[in-house]
């Protein structure tokens, strides 16, 4: 059971780790979009690499908070049951839904978006606009880069609920961000 | 087929609560793996780059963040709280008060999550705090934060035009009034219900120490700020300063100088903030790629093809059409998001409206309501999702359910007026 | 008989006018021809979601074919842009006699061919409009500062006279025009502008010089191709210039009409011609970036120079025919 401990630890440190990062992009994000307005507004300049930077940011923002969510048990669920289930149960619902949909999910797409992303990487892919970003890779990586820290996050799940389990924690006390979330 | 059956699969798998994001995405894995093989999802990649560079949809992070930064520093609250008073003794003061800020919104977006999110964080907690019903509380959000759909500038108008070869100004212009109507409805109901039923909407209570014109001086006051807000949100786009996607970040920096003028800022709520906003985007977005999944697997497993099949059943005459052509979008918009229904079921009906001589401005309106709509309806109403993801705990989904029924009965009723008198809207169902 | 399914991605949402109306003819054309042993699945954008994903999901094989613009990969691979159309370049007669006569499709098949792809011809826009500006524009100056919606290559050049070229989604493109957040908008021409409302906000329609023949792609999958009959290649060949060939009939049809429908409706709408001080900047801007982009590429150096040799040669003919004769009309109305 130590060992157990430990890993969810480790693995919820992860995840915050990337909302961390995220909630980083969405300061700059605001202030990336809120420049472009004043900029092309009053000094009548666009730059077409700041605008794109701004989808750059956002796609950070939400593809690096899904893991996040994940661990603070953000993501919405149909609770027309399941709010009125044992601790027991809903361990049970959470291990068996983050082995056969979370961890599949994410490797797909993390397997897949690998190969998407390495293709830019080797063709040296960069924006066809005017004065665009270069490097286009690094965004797409993004996507396999999120979905390890989702197989993580679902792993995560899965020690968690087994934890409840095992009477370590209850989903009580681990409830949504007070309402928020 | 499969398509159908995948349907069936995910309405049991999202009963038992598993998150509705990995849901979507787990039941589509299964059943596209299971038809198709692994490489189907080879095309994810694709499409979750196609939501990145949706830059329309950033506006749903930094609406987000206005909505929690008001929130967090009891802005909202106070804008609320003061429009109510201003309805003094009337009950449902709140209620109308957050449909009033839903069109103000509305006006500025034409993105469904933005909305309804932002006015989740901002009423809800208000109007439970003032023992509102919770159904009516949520119903009223999710109904108002759905207007952005309607009300120009309107992401399905922009599609819809496309679609049918209109031009966007005109559909801008045709939707006015009928976005105009579904608002006054949806008040006329609260005055109804609070009526009926008083104890579903508390009037605010009267503060015995002040008379009502001290009030209502007082309330005035309270108010600006935060309208003067959203009046700089919606100005900067009529104005031009600003495109409506940009105009939500002009949002979420004015709620921090706010913050500031009315020192409640520190360096600590801008961070928390964020994580609330991380949060909750992501809550929103994970929907829209489990949803993506989804809807690829249904369209590469023949379910578009199926559609189109049945689609060319309907029958070849005026009404019949009509209220069969409405049917068939409200019920689909149950299940397939709307713009699937744009790009697939709406060009298998158009060159049909178009040869009975039906004005394509008039049946285009008539889709866009009924399309809205589909956001609303149980079960997989994205609204009602996105409520639910922001909504405290004892909000139940049933109480969202139940909550937005009367309002589905509001939306059905106009589409039946627009329907039969075109001319209140200022349009013609002929040329 | 060995039947072959080919899927193919297009660049397009569904039922979009005249570039869609190509594919569906090429599928006609295929399936008549072939008696049914190739088959042609189009998906469009809103099936595949990645409209500017074609060439990746052709040379992947997780479609076998698509129908796109080649200067969209110019992001990917830098010679991609020419076989597009470019500034001051040749015509759509000069060019299809350029790639089917004049070395042009050896060209593309060089570039293409490392992807795993082919590209053929794929329909032609025709001269497109230089775009639809909110004020007239006199001089150099009225273009500094100015910002515009204009991607790719022509941004490039505007960008280099002074213009700033500005992203705005498709969506809100529109408001954005109406609002003055942007002060003008390239498109295409009469019959797809038409459509997205631009004559009911700005007065001053430009004639084009940025994109004089603008020419889509049908791509293939080499390996898939490969796998063809030698007589279901020729028809699919066939089939391919037939629709392209369509395609420049069509546009010619739909702008004209569409014109005379802007005409009538919107008299507001007044055709305008850059100054010559302005389309002076632009040629030379565009001298200097087709120097650069010949000095980064030894292949984009080859195929400027086949390019400008053919235009040199097949404009002087065209001159003393095509332009002999427009002339001679414009003098007698
Ligand atoms: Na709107
Ligand atoms: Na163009």
């Amino acid at each position: 059971m130590g060992w157990i401990i430990k890993l969810d630890e480790g693995l919820g440190w992860l995840s915050k780790v990337c909302g961390w990062i995220a909630c980083v992009a969405m300061i700059l994000m605001a202030a990336n979009v809120f420049y472009d307005v004043v900029a092309r507004y009053a000094f009548n300049d666009v730059s077409i690499a700041m605008q794109e930077m701004e989808w750059h940011l956002y796609s950070v923002v939400f593809l690096l908070g899904i893991p996040y969510a994940l661990r603070t048990d953000g993501h919405v669920r149909v609770d027309v049951f399941y709010t009125n289930w044992s601790n027991t149960r809903k361990a049970w619902v959470n291990l068996v839904g983050a082995l056969i949909f979370v961890i599949p999910f994410a490797f797909l797409i993390g397997f897949y978006g690998y190969e998407f992303a390495l293709d830019s990487y080797h063709m040296g892919e960069s924006s066809g606009d005017p004065g665009g970003l270069p490097n286009r890779w690094i965004i797409k990586a993004v996507i396999p880069f999120t979905a390890v820290f989702i197989a993580t996050a679902g792993l995560n799940m899965a020690t968690y609920a087994i934890r409840v389990l095992a009477g370590d924690r209850s989903y009580e006390t681990e409830h949504s961000g007070g309402g928020l979330a | 087929m499969i398509g159908m059956i995948m349907f069936a699969a995910a309405l049991v798998m999202l009963m038992l609560g598993f998150p509705v994001a990995f849901t979507f995405g787990g039941v589509a894995l299964f059943f596209g793996v299971f038809a198709q093989g692994m490489d189907l999802f080879a095309f994810m990649p694709y499409r979750i780059m196609s939501v990145m560079q949706n830059t329309v949809l950033m506006a749903v992070p930094l609406f987000i963040f206005m909505g929690v930064v008001l929130q967090r520093t009891k802005l909202a609250e106070q804008l609320l709280t003061s429009m109510g008073r201003l309805f003094g003794g009337l009950p449902g003061g709140l209620a109308i008060s957050t449909i009033l800020v839903g069109a103000l919104l509305a006006a500025s977006t034409g993105v469904v999550g933005a909305s309804v999110v932002a006015m989740g964080l901002i009423s809800l907690p208000v109007m439970l705090a003032h023992k509102y019903d919770k159904r009516l509380s949520t119903g009223t959000i999710c109904a108002s934060g759905t207007l952005g759909q309607i009300v120009p500038p309107s992401i399905i108008l922009i599609i819809l035009g496309d679609v049918l070869g209109l031009p966007v100004g005109d559909l801008f212009k045709a939707a006015v009034w009928p976005g105009v109507v579904l608002i006054g409805l949806y008040i006329v109901y609260i005055l109804v219900l609070t009526r009926l039923k008083p104890e579903t909407a508390p009037p605010m209570p009267e503060d015995p120490t002040r008379s009502r014109k001290q009030e209502i001086v007082a309330a005035l006051i309270a108010i600006i700020p935060p309208l003067a807000l959203i009046v700089v949100v919606l100005g900067s786009i009529f104005t031009g300063i600003a495109t409506p996607t940009e105009s939500s970040a002009l949002g979420g920096v004015g709620a921090v100088v706010l913050a500031i003028i009315y020192r409640q800022f520190s360096f600590k709520m801008v961070w928390e903030a964020a994580k609330d906003t991380v949060s909750v985007t992501a809550m929103v977005f994970a929907i829209l790629i489990g949803a993506t999944a989804f809807s690829m697997v249904f369209s590469y497993t023949g379910g578009d093809y199926l559609l189109e099949e049945w689609l060319t059943m309907l029958p070849g005459e005026h009404w019949g059409f009509i209220i069969l052509a409405m049917l068939v979008i409200l019920i689909l918009g149950f299940f397939i998001d709307f713009v699937e229904i744009s790009f697939i079921i709406v060009p298998i009906l158009a060159p049909v409206a178009e040869s009975l001589g039906i004005n394509m401005l008039w049946f285009a309106i008539l889709v866009a309501m009924n399309l809205q709509t589909s956001f609303l309806t149980p079960p997989f109403g994205f609204s009602l999702f996105y409520l639910k993801g922001v909504a405290p705990p004892e909000v139940r989904t049933v109480d969202i359910y139940r909550g937005i029924i009367p309002f589905i009965a509001i939306q059905i009723l106009v589409l039946a007026l627009i329907v039969v008198f075109p001319e209140w809207f200022g349009m013609s169902a002929t040329y | 008989q060995e039947t072959f399914t080919l899927r193919l991605a297009e660049t397009w949402g569904p039922n979009f006018p005249i570039f869609g109306d190509t594919t569906k003819r090429f599928k006609e054309t295929v399936e008549k021809m072939s008696d049914g042993r190739i088959r042609i699945r189009i998906d469009s954008a809103n099936k595949h979601k990645a409209p500017l994903g074609v060439f990746d999901m052709v040379k992947a094989g997780q479609y076998d074919m698509g129908h796109s613009a080649s200067y969209y990969w110019k992001g990917k691979v830098p010679e991609t842009l020419f076989f597009t159309s470019m500034p001051f370049g040749m015509n759509a007669i000069e060019q299809y006699a350029w790639f089917y006569y004049g070395g042009g499709m050896e060209l593309m098949e060089e570039v293409y061919e490392p992807h795993n792809l082919l590209s053929f011809p794929g329909g032609n826009t025709g001269v497109q409009m230089g775009g639809w500006f909110r004020k007239e524009i006199k001089s150099l100056d009225d273009l500094k500062g100015l910002k515009m919606r204009i991607p790719g290559f022509a941004g490039e050049v505007f960008a280099e006279v002074g213009v700033n070229p500005t992203n705005i989604a498709p969506g809100e493109l529109y408001t954005a025009l109406e609002r003055n957040t942007i002060d003008a908008v390239e498109w295409v021409g009469p019959a797809l502008d038409l459509r997205l409302g631009f004559q009911q906000i700005a007065d001053y329609y430009y004639t084009g010089w940025h994109e004089p023949a603008t020419e889509l792609q049908f791509l293939v999958n080499k390996k898939v191709w490969e796998k063809l009959p030698a007589d279901l290649q020729e028809i699919m060949r066939v089939a391919m210039r037939s629709s392209a060939y369509d395609m420049l009939i069509q546009s010619q049809h739909a702008n004209a009409e569409a014109w005379a429908n802007i005409k009538k409706d919107y008299p507001n709408v007044k055709i305008k011609k850059f100054p010559k001080e302005i389309f002076q900047a632009m040629y030379e801007a565009n001298k200097k970036l087709l120097k650069e982009a010949a000095e980064n590429s030894e292949m984009a150096a080859k195929i400027i120079e086949s390019q400008r040799n053919y235009l040199q040669k097949s404009r002087a003919y065209t001159d003393i025919s095509e332009r002999a004769y427009l002339n001679t009309m414009a003098e007698v109305e």
